[in-house]
């Protein structure tokens, strides 16, 4: 009781001097703070301050800039904007939005630089903006010009003079005059490398930026990123730990790290010509499909590109879609299913998409296309190209495989929003609007299908070493066509809306009858189901997904009995791309039932590229091809069956026992036996075969 | 090690039980099976509610010795009139099984199956079960927060199987169409003995459940359990450790094959009695296989093995 009040005075005491101590929040004392490393406190003050000046747009402008500099861009906008609300003019805080939006590659970054330089002509650090805008989006002659601009502004502008030397390191001219001598300079002249898909050169301006800049941990972290991205992970993980030692974590540090420390979960698989990295709980499933296919793909490319690889690729699989995202962190229009990066490949497992909506063996010979053509033009090649061309190889390999016509596409063509040739990289670096990567990825792919149709493949080949040589679209288009890219667009667009019009035009009329077809089905009104659906069916017959007008009248066929005509349906679904495992499966059920088990066994067999984690599907296959006598096939499918620890493990290594004694392989045979007996042993027909084998 | 010690004791007890099994099938015992379906709420529901009771019903149906009886959409009136009049049949050497397919729902206090009018609480439903004589029963609880009837329904010689591993887990299940699979395809019966036992079954549809939601790349929200010492809370993998499946192995659920026809034919006693102790040496040699040089093992097995075989096809003559 007597302690209290000694206690109490001691208190007292202690904030009296506490606050004579602190001193007042400032902004001098926020940014000194800020200086220190010490950003909560830099917060704390910030915050204080605002709560006392609530009008002060400069302060919340600057705070926003903390946040844009401690990774947290969404705080930094929405504080900026707080900033224009007060001071609709404020230049730095629209600079400060620019700057947002150019770090998430949105096309509003432009915008926001022009508005920032209207409200302050003078502001260098905007107009530096918009050349780096300009490069990234493959326009350097813009890009140019607006580094100039800079210049003129200030002679000292830094960020114009790398956009200027990047302009020249890009076309292979490395005694550039603009060279900034300058860690953040370099920097900037790195991420573009990158962008550009020239990761070795980037890494050399990542290291040339740490030599003049050691503390600069921006650089030493893309350093790790991208020496990640092409396989060189010890000295990625030094670099990045390095970074997390000296408390800089952006997303792109931590999640790498936190991705590199998952391959403790996975199996790299070697052959002379790959290196296949599964993720272990599906490795054993996976490997055999996967390296079938990589070697497919590779033996083929090697004929058709006319060029070998010297060195294995790797290809990575990632089950957690989110672990694949990281490898695509801060890339622009890239990701959505796989990436490459010179030899490696990282691309989405099966098991990490839903059910029919991913069609891996598609997005494998994509992703490895980019490695050929990536090598053949060390890595001198516009986005759309590439892209197209890899998009092209899908479809190549077969007419089902690759992305259908979708509605984005439909609508992007009804509304002309197809971007001319000499601009395409635009609409995959800095969509204008949200299907932009989509329709750019379309139009890229058509456009070397129709390049590959009108002149064939080898025009393609010299398109691939006209880039190597370092010409632009124009230039190439130009050279190989004999005409100019406007006149070659207009061609293109001829063709292509000779083999959509009936879709796009047809389009609002196809919606309605669909959604007439769907309310026939819930009444149960067969006969005008497939009056109605046969009716739009051809309309738009790319239209695959869920609620498709093939399973409407396949399920009206099944319910009027009419099985052949239920079969032919859902083979017009397969064949124009549909991938619904289920539909699949239930096209391979009617075949079964109808005798074509050859049909069966391929429709089944379709799926392996589209769904293979299915136990099911395994074993139906398997059984399918040992009745056929495709022992090698049946033997695959009941090691797929026994790789994911099956329900009854005694039947699955008995199917395995019967397809090896079929393929007169009597001793592997005897082996399943024995594994199927041993957890079962009262199974019937395993111990008959056991006898038969012991005689 | 430590889990091949617990199924070579699961199996040794078995075995055991086996015996006893073989025994009370010589008595003219009757298993009760009586499935309910509740308010599906949704035409989709409804139909598949309905769907899945019939084919329960129809796999059932052959089965000897057997009163198969189904309610679709049932009021709590019919429930509580059959589950009576099981009661009032049924005696202490029968069996009783009692399936719930629907909705159902957990306050934090009752669970409840929803149906027609009013709803049947856990409570009530094992206050019915309690007056049916038959002594081993099972009861597998299909629907939404089905988890949270355990605590009422459990009882020594009752196996209780739910969708859900507690009351809050209320998205609708899908482990229903799975217990169906699990009584019409052959591959539930994982030890081949032609018996497909309420453990194997639960096995085999909590796995295509699992599956289920893994293929779909879902979240999965339910996690089936089960429940037969009368004491415990429901596990997700019943083993000796845990001391659940005990009871649920040798519950048979489904007779696929004519298995306990030749346990009653004196003339092949011996051969029986054979077969026995090969599958004992087998299940001790399995123990063993850790400490077995692989070969060795391989070549011990396959000797048992091809044993066994020759003693089950003179069995078979």
């Amino acid at each position: 009781m007597r302690l209290l009040p000694a206690i109490l005075c001691a208190a007292a005491g202690l904030t009296a001097q506490t606050a004579a101590q602190t001193p007042a929040p400032t902004l001098d004392r926020a940014e000194s703070l800020w200086k220190q490393h010490r950003f909560e406190e830099s917060k704390a003050v910030f915050e204080a301050l605002i709560a006392a000046h609530p009008r002060n747009a400069q302060l919340r402008v600057r705070f926003g800039r903390l946040f844009l500099e401690r990774f947290n861009a969404p705080e930094a906008a929405k504080l900026f904007n707080e900033a224009l609300a007060i001071e609709p003019k404020q230049a730095d805080a629209l600079l400060g939005l620019a700057q947002v939006a150019a770090d998430g590659f949105e096309a509003q970054a432009a915008h926001f630089a022009k508005q920032a330089l209207k409200a302050d002509p003078h502001m260098v650090a905007a107009q530096e903006l918009l050349a780096r805008l300009a490069l990234e989006d493959n326009d350097p002659v813009k890009a140019a010009e607006e580094a100039h601009k800079a210049l003129d502004m200030s002679a000292n502008a830094v960020q114009a003079k790398a956009v200027l030397a990047t302009i020249d390191w890009l076309n292979d001219k490395p005694a550039s005059p603009w060279d900034p001598h300058d860690g953040a300079a370099y920097e900037t002249a790195a991420r573009i490398f990158v962008l550009n898909r020239r990761y070795e050169e980037g890494i050399q301006l990542f290291r040339k930026a740490i030599a003049l800049q050691p503390g600069l941990w921006s650089a030493h972290s893309q350093l790790g990123v991208n020496l990640m991205r092409l396989g060189r992970e010890e000295e990625a993980r030094t670099e990045l730990e390095m970074c997390f030692e000296n408390h800089y974590r952006d997303a792109a540090t931590v999640n790498t790290l936190r991705l590199m420390d998952s391959y403790k979960n996975f199996v790299t698989y070697k052959t002379d010509r790959t290196v296949l990295r599964l993720q272990k709980k599906e490795a054993e499933l996976l490997h055999p499909y996967f390296e079938a296919e990589m070697l497919r793909a590779l033996n083929a490319y090697d004929k058709k590109y006319g060029y070998h690889l010297d060195r294995p690729v790797q290809v990575e699989v990632y089950p957690d879609h989110e672990d694949f995202a990281v490898r695509t962190m801060g890339m622009p229009g890239l990701g959505a299913l796989g990436v490459t990066f010179g030899y490696v490949v990282a691309m989405d497992s099966p098991s990490g998409r839903p059910p029919g909506t991913f069609h891996w063996a598609s997005t494998m010979w994509h992703e490895l296309s980019h490695v050929y053509v990536l090598n053949m033009t060390n890595f001198r090649v516009p986005r759309w190209f590439t892209e197209g061309l890899a998009v092209h190889e899908e479809t190549a390999v077969s007419p089902e495989w690759g992305d259908r016509l979708d509605p984005h596409v439909i609508m992007a063509l009804k509304d002309k929003k197809l971007l001319p040739v000499a601009e395409l990289d635009r609409g995959f670096v800095r969509p204008t609007y949200p299907a932009q990567v989509v329709v750019s990825y379309f139009q890229a792919g058509r456009i070397c299908d129709f390049i590959n149709r009108e002149w064939g493949w080898p025009k393609l080949l010299a398109m691939i070493h006209d880039f190597a040589g370092g010409a632009s679209t124009p230039e190439v288009i130009e050279k190989e066509f004999g005409i100019k890219p406007e006149e070659f667009d207009k061609r293109f667009m001829t063709a292509l809306n000779a083999e959509t019009q009936k879709t796009v035009e047809g389009f609002d009329d196809w919606r309605k009858g669909l959604k007439k077809v769907a309310e026939e089905y819930k009444a149960q009104d067969y006969e005008d189901m497939i009056r109605d659906g046969s009716g739009i069916r051809d309309t738009y017959p790319d239209f695959v997904e869920a609620g498709n007008v093939y399973q409407f009248l396949a399920d009206a066929y099944l319910a009027k009995g009419a099985k052949q005509a239920a079969i032919a349906v859902l083979e017009r679904y397969a064949k124009a791309g549909g991938r619904s495992p289920d539909t699949l499966k239930q096209l391979a059920t009617l075949l079964e039932e109808a005798g074509n088990r050859e049909e069966a066994a391929s429709v089944l067999d379709r799926l392996n590229y589209i769904q293979p984690i299915d136990e099911d599907l395994h074993r139906r296959l398997g059984d399918l091809w040992l009745s056929l006598g495709n022992t090698d096939g049946a033997i695959r499918e009941y090691h797929a069956v026994l790789a994911k620890s099956p329900t009854d493990p005694a039947a699955s290594h008995f199917s395995l026992a019967k397809a090896y004694r079929a393929a007169n392989r009597p001793d592997d045979a005897k082996d399943e036996l024995l594994l199927s007996l041993e957890a079962a042993p009262g199974f019937r027909p395993a111990q008959k075969m056991l006898l038969e084998l012991s005689k | 090690m430590r889990i091949h010690v617990a199924h070579a004791l699961l199996r040794a007890v078995s075995r055991l039980l086996s015996t006893l099994l073989f025994t009370a099938a010589a008595l003219p015992a009757t298993t009760y099976y009586l499935t309910v379906t509740g308010l599906g709420g949704e035409p989709d529901y409804e139909q598949h509610f309905a769907m899945w009771a019939k084919d329960i019903d129809k796999a059932l149906k052959p089965t000897p010795d057997s009163k198969v009886e189904t309610l679709v959409n049932a009021t709590r009136e019919q429930v509580r009139a059959s589950l009576a009049a099981i009661g009032s049949q049924a005696k202490a050497q029968d069996a009783m099984v009692l399936m719930l397919i629907g909705h159902g729902s957990f306050d934090g206090y009752e669970y409840k199956i929803n149906l027609p009018g009013p709803d049947l609480t856990a409570s009530e439903l094992a206050t019915l079960l309690d007056r049916i004589p038959a002594t081993r029963q099972l009861v597998v609880d299909m629907t939404s927060s089905s988890g949270g009837a355990i605590e009422f329904l459990r009882k020594p010689n009752r196996v209780v199987i739910a969708a859900t591993k507690n009351g809050t887990e209320k998205n609708a299940t899908i482990f229903a169409r799975y217990w169906v699979e699990a009584l019409n395809d052959p591959a539930a019966d994982s030890d081949k003995n032609e018996v497909v036992s309420a453990l194997e079954a639960f096995r085999f549809a909590d796995k295509k459940t699992a599956a289920f939601y893994e293929q779909q790349n879902r979240l999965a929200t339910e996690h089936a359990v089960l429940e037969d010492t009368g004491k415990g809370e429901g596990v997700r993998v019943p083993s000796p450790e845990n001391g659940e499946g005990m009871l649920a192995a040798q519950f048979p659920l489904l007779r696929i094959g004519s298995a306990a026809a030749a346990a009653k034919d004196p003339a092949k006693i011996e051969l029986l009695a054979k077969k026995d102790e090969l599958e004992q040496q087998i299940d001790k040699l399995k123990y063993e296989k850790a400490a077995i040089p692989p070969d060795e093992y391989k070549k011990q097995l396959g000797a048992l093995l091809l044993e066994l075989a020759r003693t089950q096809e003179e069995i078979d003559k």
